[in-house]
């Protein structure tokens, strides 16, 4: 049943700005790097076609960032993930710091079935750069304390275990998808059916 | 000097014309022939003209000269012969004088039906038929005269006053100051007059003289006879005869080719040029030339300061502009543009909005404000500074005529001062002046050969000649002893000097005025003249404008400085330290430059300042208002005598009461009005503030709802709010969306604040909110982003959950009915989960604090 359904993988990438979160992306996606950081809008996403386990899926890679800056936008996208990537910088200690947080804040707003269990992979991103703030033992310990997160060291720049990371985001994803409900499959169709009356009248809501 | 007389019949002739003709427009009504008796007027003075000098003798009670109006039938055989059968009905209003005469009748329906110019020019045009029906000394065979009566009768068939003006003036000179320099079409005509235009005798004579000539030549020839007579007393004049002779043979040929008689006058519009050139005739020529005989000229001025003040836009237009804006109130329309009038001089700029340049653009009538020289400036330079470049208010560039006009006949003074003293000691010291007076003798010299050549060539006409030059000349002494100027304008010392003042004024003015003057000058000399008049001054017609005219002829050395002239506006008038001006005022970077303040004013008075008015002024009696404005216009500061302050207006904006040439009824919308009372109503406001709120009318100033909180219960305001709010959620999903490229270009059509700040409003958006029209636009633009929206899966992604009750509920801002947002972190909850009004904070924000509090007590400052 479920190999002649297409499978999309949802994934989220989160973590504090400037870790790298884009570059990753687009280094998994398009194979390219560039040195200009330019700030993400808003959040989006990227798809790729690959295969795990000798099954074909979609992956959809949800890059965020920015999202202080637009207070009126949602995050209702980690809803149904099936993965949730949290990167760092490895020279940044800041950001390895905010990690709980992240990591919370994604739990409470997917609120996955199994919280403990959700699928989380850790990514210490800018390996290439000196001098390093937190160390490869530090973040694998933090790993362990979470339920054995999965651990890699990358850089987007030199591309340097990229490939593998997302291969085993993938993975994770697809044991979760098998476990999940197509949970977000479901939104558009409600919302399409329901809101729209609704949003011709912001006004009519407020008719108060 | 017997043809004084022809010449003054001709001048009486067309005196009487124009003053009628003048008489006819000035009451400026639609049709002219409206006026009582203004055609049988009009037609008398014409009859008067067709008659004088005519040969032919009247037979029976058919007129003399019905037989040049014959002419027309093979001058202009198609169009003519119509009206040559008068109808019948036409006699029935005609004057009974004129029943019986056919040329009579013929004039006066030609005038009627406005169209005797156009035939008076065909009959004119033909040469031979002009001659054979009238003597050469005829009014209508002087071409200038014709020129002038076709000007006249176009004047009136066109209804346009103005074109009088075109009438050259030299007409009403005497003959021996007539200037022919610049009128080549006269040169075929005779310039001189005969005493006596009534008795045919004198002809006879002189036809005599010439016995051989044939019709057409005799008059050349006369002409040549009569020259030659006024200037007997020079030698060498009657040598060469066969020269004449040739020379009329070409006059002759030259003539029978078909010429349209008159150049073409048709521009009602007078350029600014004209204009100026007659501002300075009018600022030099009056005074200097002998006031006998210019009622051209001082008509000319008139029209000039007419037009003068139409350019200097007075505002004063209150009549018309109250009709006109009790025309448009009936009408459900708001806009200002409807209403304006004579706002011509603040249309020409680009416009600054108010909150581009804070109201500063618009000025009020008066600010007392008069620059004032640096130490040791040079006079030039103060009057091309930036000070006067700008624009000042509208007064008080009135008021810098007085100024200005003052200190520039003080500086002129002081210059003739230090050249009388400089005279005495060192006559050769200032090296233009004598090479002005080098260039003078030298073109005197020529011109006299270049006259003495041209007047025995029979060149009759470009007599220009030394002797009307100037002052001296122009006394009526000098025309007896004119013929022999040639040594006696070698002028003096104090002929240069007039020459000089002369040399400013400006190039028409010499060619009209003082045709010898331009005669000292080459051709390109006057051309070169006209093209650098306004001397970088901003405005020609601008009191400094004009002053660097007069004064360009200068040399910079020979003005005083602008500091050591007396001015008229001292500190006394304009004591600036008293008044309390702001201390800083923003100023961009274009300005610096500007750094003057502009807000003056008097002790008891301050030009208003551009102010945006939130509240309403309180109720105050209007004799304690005046009373408390010192009787003083709040726009200008003049004060008048309490019986007349009941004339003053009150400004519905400003809450002051107003002269009525600051204040013409003009109405506008209230802002604070809108606000604290939801009233539309237009009220009278002063110039000023109708200016000053055209300008802000589209600038977003206005947070209504802080301003007056019960405008929330506003209906119409309330939904636009809504909509407004709405959409400011929305704008983010929209313009962060790579799916709604339209919908983003739409939006980027939109002024910013009102989606991003949906409290501000602009008095636009006000009366739109009124009529309606925000409602519909902000629906329809709400709709169409939330119809993407819910759409889009990208935007929907961005949507929120609702983190207490968790439910798979797709959670929006812009869900106002049923959706709480926190104002801080702009989490989205059910409003049944959560609401701001329950006093705990949201969620997350709570999270956060306690999340932020933790890693700071973790990691202490390392």
């Amino acid at each position: 049943m479920a190999s002649n359904k297409k499978i999309l993988l949802k994934v989220v990438i989160l973590g504090d700005s400037g870790v790298g979160k884009t570059s990753l992306m687009n280094q998994y996606i398009t194979k390219k790097f560039s040195n200009q950081y330019k700030a993400t809008i808003g959040a989006d996403f990227l798809t790729k076609e690959l295969i795990v386990d000798d099954r074909a899926v979609t992956m959809q890679i949800w890059d965020t960032a920015g999202q202080e800056r637009f207070q009126s936008l949602g995050v209702a996208f980690y809803r149904g993930a099936d993965c949730c990537v949290l990167v760092f910088d490895v020279t940044a200690p800041n950001t390895f710091k905010s990690l709980d947080s992240w990591r919370d804040e994604f739990l409470i707003q997917a609120s996955p079935r199994e919280p403990e269990n959700f699928p989380f992979v850790l990514l210490g991103n800018k390996v290439d750069l000196e001098p390093r703030g937190i160390s490869t033992k530090r973040a694998q310990q933090w790993c362990q304390s979470k339920n054995n997160i999965p651990y890699f060291e990358t850089s987007a720049k030199e591309a340097l275990n990229v490939e593998q990371a997302f291969q085993c985001i993938a993975r994770n994803a697809l044991s979760q998808q098998n476990q999940n409900d197509d949970l977000y499959n479901e939104f558009p169709d409600q919302i399409k059916l329901s809101q729209p009356s609704k949003s011709s009248g912001s006004g009519d809501s407020c008719a108060c | 000097m017997w043809d004084d007389d022809v010449h003054l019949k001709h001048q009486t002739l067309l005196r009487d014309l124009k003053s009628t003709v003048e008489g006819l427009l000035s009451s400026q009504v639609a049709n002219v022939w409206y006026i009582y008796g203004g055609l049988n007027r009009l037609h008398v003075d014409v009859v008067k003209i067709f008659k004088h000098g005519c040969t032919i003798t009247q037979t029976g009670n058919e007129s003399d000269y019905w037989r040049f109006i014959k002419g027309l039938q093979w001058l202009q055989p198609n169009t003519s012969n119509s009206s040559f059968s008068i109808d019948c009905e036409y006699r029935s209003h005609l004057p009974h004088t004129i029943k019986e005469d056919r040329a009579s009748t013929w004039l006066y329906r030609c005038l009627e039906n406005h169209s005797l110019s156009q035939k008076l020019s065909w009959l004119l045009s033909d040469q031979s038929h002009l001659l054979s029906c009238y003597h050469s000394k005829a009014f209508l065979c002087q071409k200038d005269y014709a020129e002038a009566t076709l000007i006249c009768l176009r004047a009136v068939e066109r209804n346009q006053p103005s074109l009088i003006s075109e009438i050259k003036p030299h007409l009403f000179l005497l003959p021996s100051k007539e200037y022919h320099r610049n009128h080549r079409r006269c040169s075929s005509f005779p310039d001189a007059h005969l005493r006596d235009n009534s008795t045919r005798k004198t002809y006879q004579s002189f036809d005599l003289t010439l016995p051989k000539c044939d019709e057409i030549k005799t008059k050349d020839t006369q002409r040549i006879v009569v020259k030659l007579r006024t200037w007997k007393s020079l030698p060498d004049m009657h040598r060469s005869s066969v020269k004449i002779a040739t020379r009329v043979r070409h006059n002759t040929e030259c003539r029978s080719s078909p010429v349209t008689p008159i150049r073409i006058i048709g521009n009602e519009k007078v350029s600014p040029s004209l204009l100026k050139v007659d501002y300075d005739s009018l600022q030099k020529k009056v005074p200097k030339k002998s006031t006998l005989k210019r009622p051209n000229k001082t008509q000319k001025s008139k029209r000039v300061l007419i037009d003068n003040c139409n350019i200097i836009e007075h505002t004063q237009s209150a009549p018309k502009a109250v009709t006109k804006t009790k025309v448009s109130s009936s009408a459900p329309e708001y806009s200002f543009l409807s209403f304006v009038s004579g706002e011509k001089d603040y249309t020409k700029k680009p416009k600054k909005t108010f909150i581009e340049d804070g109201g500063m653009s618009v000025l009020p009538m008066a600010t007392g404000f008069f620059p004032r020289p640096l130490k040791g400036q040079s006079l030039t330079s103060f009057l091309m500074s930036s000070q006067f470049t700008r624009a000042n208010a509208e007064l008080d560039r009135e008021n810098a005529h007085f100024n200005i006009s003052e200190a520039v006949i003080s500086a002129m003074e002081q210059i003739k001062c230090g050249k009388v003293c400089s005279d005495e000691h060192q006559e050769e010291s200032d090296e233009e002046i004598n090479q002005l007076k080098q260039r003078i003798r030298l073109r005197r010299r020529m011109k006299i050969v270049e006259e003495q050549k041209q007047t025995s060539w029979g060149g009759s006409s470009l007599l220009s000649d030394g002797k009307t030059d100037t002052t001296t000349e122009a006394s009526p002494a000098s025309m007896s002893s004119s013929t022999d100027t040639y040594s006696g304008s070698i002028s003096s010392e104090e002929n240069v000097f007039d020459l000089e003042i002369d040399k400013a004024s400006n190039l028409s003015d010499i060619m009209e005025l003082s045709m010898s003057m331009a005669s000292l000058y080459s051709e390109a000399d006057i051309m070169k003249r006209t093209r650098e008049a306004p001397d970088g001054a901003s405005d020609a017609l601008s009191a400094e404008g004009v002053a660097l005219t007069l004064i360009s002829k200068f040399s910079e050395k020979q003005l005083p400085r602008a500091s050591d002239l007396v001015w008229l506006v001292s500190e006394e008038d304009a004591p600036q330290a008293l008044l309390p001006l702001p201390k800083s005022w923003p100023v961009s970077p274009d300005d610096c430059d500007e750094l003057v303040t502009s807000l003056r004013g008097t002790m008891e008075w301050a030009p208003p300042r551009p102010q945006v008015i939130f509240t309403l002024h309180p109720i105050v009696s209007r004799n304690d208002l005046i009373a408390k404005q010192n009787y003083r216009c709040a726009g200008c500061g003049m004060r008048v005598a309490k019986q007349y302050a009941s004339k003053f207006r009150y400004c519905n904006y400003l809450g002051r009461f107003f002269c009525t040439g600051c204040h013409s009824n003009q109405l506008s919308i209230i802002p604070a009005r809108i606000i604290q009372n939801w009233n539309f109503k237009r009220f009278i406001v002063s110039n000023f503030s109708y200016r000053l709120l055209e300008q802000m009318y589209t600038d977003p100033l206005f947070r209504v709802f802080e301003l007056n909180r019960k405008l929330m219960n506003n209906k119409a305001m309330k939904t636009c709010r809504m909509f407004r709010e709405g959409l400011s959620y929305l704008k983010d999903f929209i313009l962060t969306c790579r799916f709604a490229d339209t919908i983003q270009d739409y939006l980027k059509n939109e002024r910013s604040y009102l989606l991003s700040d949906p409290d501000v409003y602009s008095m636009e958006d006000l009366v739109k909110v009124k009529t309606g029209e925000m409602r519909v636009k902000f629906k329809f633009i709400a709709e169409m982003c939330s119809k993407h929206v819910y759409e889009c899966q990208l935007c929907l992604a961005r949507g929120f959950i609702c983190e207490i009750c968790k439910k798979n509920d797709l959670l929006f801002p812009w869900r106002m009915g049923s959706v709480s947002r926190c104002k801080k972190c702009g989490c989205c909850f059910h409003i049944t989960c959560w609401k701001e009004s329950d006093d705990l904070p949201c969620r997350r924000c709570t999270r956060f604090g306690r999340r932020r509090a933790s890693i700071d007590n973790a990691n202490p400052a390392p």
